[in-house]
Formats: C-alpha cells, sequence, structure tokens
C-alpha cells in the first residue's frame, strides 16, 4: 500500500518537475522583451519583468527536485567513486533519511506563517504593485515540498543489485 | 564558541571527501547537526533559524540569479546544436596556418562556451565531447589534449561576465557590506561590474600567455597535426561561425562594458539561439528536450547550492564565527599582505576539491569579510581570489578540472604525462598571478573604491545610513545608458 502511494507520488513528482522544464523558455522570452518594452514601446517592462520573476521562482522551485533525480548535483568524487554502488546509493538514503527529510520538514514548519499568510493577502509585488508576487513565496514552500516528497521516495527505495 | 564554524567548516570538507554525497546535502547537514547541538547549548538562537525561509525568498527573487538559468540555457543551446562543433571546424580552418590550428580552435571556443556553461564540470564535459576527439584526429597527444581541455574549461573562471564572475562579483558585495558593518568605514561598496571590470587586463594577460604556449607547444608536435587537419567546411559553416562568436562576442562585451544587463543579454542570447535553431531545423523536439533537461538540471545544482550555502553561513555566524576570524587575522598583527597570502593559500585548498561554485557560496563568504576589514583594494582581492581558483583547479593530481577530465576521458591517461602538459600552463598562471599581486595597478577600477573625505562613520547609525545611501548610489550607477528605473541586477535584495 505504502510502496504503491510512493510509487504515485514519484510518478507525480516527474509530471511536476518534468512540465516545469519548460519554463526557462518564457522566462527567457520575457526577459528579453523587456528591453524592447521599455527602450522603444515604454510600456510593460515592469509587468514583464514581475512575470519573469513569478515564472524564475516557480523553475527553481523545482530544478532542485529535478537536479537530485538526474543525480545532477555538484559532489566531490575524490574518494567515493571508488565505492560499491550499494555503499554509495546507502549513503545516499541515510543522507535523504537523516538530512533532507527534517530539513525540508523545518522549511515546510518554518515558512508556513510567512506562506499563509502572503497568500491570504493575495500579496502583490512591493515595488510595481503587479499581482502575483504570494506565488513567489509559495514556490519557496513548494521547493520544500518537493524535495521532502522526493527525499521519502528515495528513501524507500529499493537498492540497486550488485553488479557481478 | 566562537570557533564553532571552523570545525563546521572541517566537518563539511571531510564529509565531501569521505561520502561523495551532493555538497548541498553535505552543507545542510551539517548546518543542521551543528544548530541542534548550539540550541541545546543555548548559544544558538531557534528564532535565528526561523530566518532561513526569508533569506531563501531572497534568493527567489533576485533579479541577478535570474542570470543563471538563462546562461545555462545559452550554454545548452550552443551545445546541442551543431554550432559548437562548427565554430571550432571553422576555427580550426582559420588558425590552420598557424600550424596549430586544432588547439588554438579549441582553446577559442572554450573562451566562447566557458563563460556560459554552468560550471567547469560542464565546461568539461562539453569540451571533452567536441574538442578531445578531433584532436585526437589531428594526432595531438591525449595527455596534451586533455591539458588543453583542462585548461579551456576553466578560462570560464577568469573572463567576463561568466557566470563564475556574476557570482562572485555578489559574493564580494555582500562581503563588502559585512566588512563595513564591522569596520564603519566610509567606502564605496563593490559590485559585479567592478568585478567584470577589475578582470579584464588580468584575463587578457592570461589568455595572450595561454594562447602563446599552445601555439608554441603544437607548433612542437606540427608534423603530425599538420598532416591529419583536412577538414574543410564549406561556406555555409563559415557564415554560421562568424555570425554566432561574432554575436556571442557582442553580447558578453555588452555585459562586461556595463552596456547590458547580464540578465537581459542572456535573456537576448537564449531567444536568439532558440530562432536559429527553429530557422535552420536543428532544435527538433528531441534536442529541445535535451537542452531544456539539462538547463534544468544545471540550475537545480547550483540553487541547491546557493540554498545549502544560505542557509550554512547563517549557522556559521549565529555562533559568531565571522566575527572570530576577523578577531584573529586582526589580532595576529599580520599586515594586509600576509593575511592575503595566507587567505589565497586557503582557498587554494579548499578549490583543490571544490568547484568554482562551492568555493563561491561557501568558502568565499566566510574568509572574506574578515579579510576585506584589513584590506581596502576588494577589486583586487576579487581577482586573485579568481586567479588562485582557476590555477587550482588545474593541479594534478586533484584540481578539480583534472579529476573532472580523467572521468570524462574514457581512456587511461598517464598522470606522469598530464602533469608535463599542464606545467607550462601552470607556470603562465602562477606568472599572471604573482603579476597581479606585486602590481595592483593591473586590476582596472572603474571608480575606486577608496576612503571618501568624510572618514570613517561616527555610529552604528550612521553606518547604516551611510551604506544605504551608497547601495542607492551603486543602484544609479550601475544603470546602463539611458535606462532610468531598473532595479540594478547588481543589488542585494536581502
Amino acid at each position: 500500500m505504502l510502496e504503491r502511494a510512493l510509487a504515485i507520488v514519484d510518478r507525480l513528482i516527474a509530471l511536476a518537475v518534468g512540465a516545469a522544464t519548460l519554463l526557462v523558455l518564457p522566462v527567457s522570452l520575457l526577459l528579453f522583451l523587456q528591453w524592447p518594452l521599455r527602450e522603444i514601446f515604454q510600456a510593460y517592462s515592469r509587468e514583464a519583468n514581475d512575470l519573469a520573476q513569478l515564472l524564475f521562482a516557480l523553475y527553481v522551485s523545482c530544478a532542485i527536485t529535478y537536479a537530485t533525480r538526474k543525480h545532477a548535483h555538484l559532489a566531490a568524487d575524490v574518494l567515493a567513486h571508488r565505492y560499491r554502488a550499494t555503499t554509495r546509493a546507502g549513503l545516499a538514503r541515510a543522507g535523504a533519511l537523516a538530512v533532507l527529510v527534517p530539513w525540508a520538514a523545518f522549511m515546510l514548519y518554518a515558512s508556513w506563517p510567512i506562506v499563509a499568510q502572503s497568500v491570504r493577502q493575495l500579496e502583490a509585488f512591493p515595488e510595481t504593485y503587479n499581482p502575483g508576487y504570494f506565488l513567489v513565496k509559495l514556490a519557496l514552500f513548494a521547493l520544500a515540498l518537493l524535495v521532502l516528497l522526493q527525499a521519502l521516495v528515495d528513501v524507500t527505495r529499493k537498492p540497486p543489485a550488485e553488479p557481478r | 564558541m566562537s570557533g564553532t564554524g571552523i570545525w563546521m567548516l572541517a566537518a563539511v570538507g571531510a564529509l565531501l571527501v569521505a561520502t561523495g554525497l551532493p555538497a548541498w546535502m553535505v552543507l545542510i547537514g551539517v548546518a543542521l547537526v551543528f544548530s541542534i547541538g548550539g540550541i541545546a547549548l543555548g548559544v544558538v538562537s531557534l528564532s535565528l533559524l526561523t530566518a532561513i525561509p526569508a533569506r531563501l525568498i531572497g534568493l527567489l527573487e533576485s533579479d541577478l540569479l535570474q542570470a543563471l538559468p538563462l546562461y545555462v540555457l545559452m550554454g545548452a543551446l550552443l551545445n546541442h546544436l551543431p554550432l559548437a562543433k562548427t565554430l571550432y571546424r571553422v576555427g580550426g580552418r582559420a588558425l590552420a596556418s598557424t600550424g596549430a590550428g586544432g588547439p588554438l580552435a579549441g582553446l577559442g571556443l572554450g573562451v566562447l562556451l566557458a563563460p556560459m556553461n554552468g560550471s567547469v564540470g560542464a565546461s568539461v564535459a562539453t569540451l571533452s565531447r567536441v574538442v578531445q576527439p578531433r584532436l585526437d584526429a589531428e594526432g595531438v597527444p591525449g595527455e596534451r589534449g586533455a591539458a588543453l581541455v583542462c585548461v579551456a574549461s576553466t578560462l570560464g573562471v577568469v573572463v567576463p561576465p561568466s557566470l563564475v564572475l556574476i557570482l562572485l562579483g555578489d559574493a564580494m558585495m555582500r562581503a563588502h557590506t559585512e566588512a563595513l558593518n564591522i569596520t564603519r568605514a566610509s567606502v564605496r561598496i563593490i559590485n559585479t561590474q567592478d568585478v567584470f571590470v577589475g578582470a579584464l587586463a588580468p584575463a587578457g594577460v592570461l589568455l595572450a600567455l595561454v594562447t602563446a604556449m599552445t601555439w608554441w607547444l603544437a607548433r612542437r608536435g606540427a608534423r603530425s597535426v599538420a598532416a591529419r587537419s583536412a577538414d574543410s567546411p564549406g561556406w555555409r559553416e563559415w557564415i554560421v561561425a562568424v555570425i554566432t562568436a561574432s554575436f556571442i562576442v557582442a553580447l558578453l562585451g555588452g555585459v562586461t562594458l556595463g552596456y547590458l544587463y547580464a540578465v537581459e543579454a542572456a535573456a537576448a542570447g537564449g531567444v536568439a539561439l532558440f530562432v536559429f535553431g527553429l530557422a535552420s531545423r536543428t532544435l527538433t523536439l528531441a534536442v529541445l528536450r535535451e537542452v531544456l533537461r539539462d538547463t534544468m538540471a544545471i540550475t537545480g545544482a547550483l540553487f541547491a547550492l546557493l540554498v545549502a550555502a544560505t542557509v550554512f553561513t547563517l549557522v556559521l555566524r549565529a555562533f559568531g564565527t565571522d566575527r572570530w576570524i576577523a578577531a584573529v587575522l586582526s589580532g595576529l598583527g599580520w599586515g594586509e599582505y600576509p593575511t592575503l597570502l595566507v587567505i589565497l593559500a586557503v582557498l587554494a585548498l579548499c578549490a583543490l576539491v571544490l568547484d568554482a561554485f562551492e568555493m563561491i557560496f561557501v568558502v568565499v563568504p566566510v574568509v572574506m569579510p574578515p579579510l576585506l576589514t584589513l584590506v581596502n583594494n576588494v577589486t583586487w582581492v576579487a581577482v586573485l581570489t579568481l586567479l588562485v581558483l582557476q590555477a587550482s583547479f588545474l593541479v594534478p593530481p586533484f584540481g578539480y578540472a583534472v579529476l573532472m577530465v580523467r572521468n570524462s576521458i574514457k581512456r587511461p591517461l598517464s598522470m606522469r604525462g598530464l602533469t608535463r602538459a599542464l606545467l607550462p600552463y601552470l607556470v603562465a598562471q602562477l606568472c599572471v598571478l604573482a603579476l597581479v599581486l606585486a602590481e595592483p595597478a593591473l586590476v582596472w577600477q572603474r571608480n575606486p573604491i577608496e576612503l571618501s573625505p568624510g572618514g570613517a562613520a561616527k555610529s552604528e547609525e550612521e553606518g547604516r545610513e551611510m551604506l544605504e545611501r551608497q547601495l542607492d548610489e551603486q543602484l544609479d550607477q550601475n544603470q546602463p545608458e539611458g535606462v532610468e528605473t531598473k532595479p540594478s541586477d547588481a543589488t542585494p535584495k536581502q
């Protein structure tokens, strides 16, 4: 039952972070358009900037978990490349359980008051008063939630078979 | 308890090497354990740790950091579209008459790509894939080709406006602000543009030396190289290569000289490459998927490190280690020059096992504020840091670039041969480092960072007001010409 639930969570995470890979395209386009909007049309450049900031925050909130899933995080491999695959997998699971789960849980707890208040007020951008700033804060919550769920999935994942 | 942060750093170093776990996990783990210990002993307050979300929101809304995925996107597009190969082939042909076309083209490709790649590791991966096989085909000895890939991959550390320079500029600005909070001196705070401009001359000297060295080394084995390089690009490739190289140089130059925001230039580059890919039909759905995948994976890895370093340095400061280091350094009474040398040596040692980003996010925030309380020439320190980092990445056998190249080239390389091939480049780098150490004037300063006539501020209140005023002034100075309102991409929001 638990295994099945975690498999569903795993697929949902894959879907969410996979879809988020596309966000870098509108971020790029909006930040590019800022220049002509500001210099030529002299309008909507701040709106483009704010929208790009929202999408950027959402992108980053998914990117960390995406890097975890793709094993792209930077690591010093000086000694560890000599370890057996099972040893490395065991270390990774221990790290996820002892570090990422409690940290992400603490982040969810500590960020909740800030995020909840911002969402309740539908907080706008402080400099431009454009709507949607609460999504930036919500992105932090999403970041921590994704890290927590991914760590739980990784902890319960079956270790790789040792090559003979 | 103030020195606890040193134990934290030692624990990070030991765990990184011993476990091979991702650096961000190790940083957060160490911060977690020490903060629990600190809370239990009553040294660290829990309320301080609840400040972490606010600091992380600062990262998510940073204008400067928006440039990061955009640069990575530009680098990924260059890697996955046939542009990198085209640039290399055309460069090799154009420089064939020098007798060192392949190696010089490889170096040139490194200069163009390295500023946009996510890290030294990403540059090594690209250049190993594009340059190394062709150098092999041209008869360049394996160790010499690997040494060239190593050197070219680290050029992004010093050639502006690389990601490393952007982030170091930001880290130095924060460190300088903290140092001024301690000294309360009336000094303009360094910004990213200062680091760009300051790095120009030393980077130019280094590039000239490295190019000369590459040419000289290739000429020594010229017979085999010249005989086998008959790969001739067509006129379409020439046009594409010239336009691409000019476009990249214009963008990077515009950012370096302050005419363009780093964010907008990177966005323009990404859009232009995307349109080129569509127009040339080389950006297929499969390629786009790979580009998006690489961009997000590298961006995620860098942001994870940034998040972890933010948590780690907050805990370290909660123990008061930053002030402790400052007190120890000033208590030694060595003066600024020996202290600077010690800090640079520490950075060099750390760089043997850490990537440039790990150095900037973790080590620089700890060692720089105390150093900057003693040394006034901040831009000089920033450029020296870059040069030390780059040189350290190349020191065999544990230099980061050396390790990455050995991992990415799937055949055995003689460490002795690689060391011999790297030695001339290392000598060139040490010469530039010694030159900049001896002659700080080599580091150009747009607006010299010096004491104002007012001297030191009298009180903490005055100091804070002064810093706020300087940040506002800096905001105005950082605007590209003709721009009146836009938050500066070099201004911290935290």
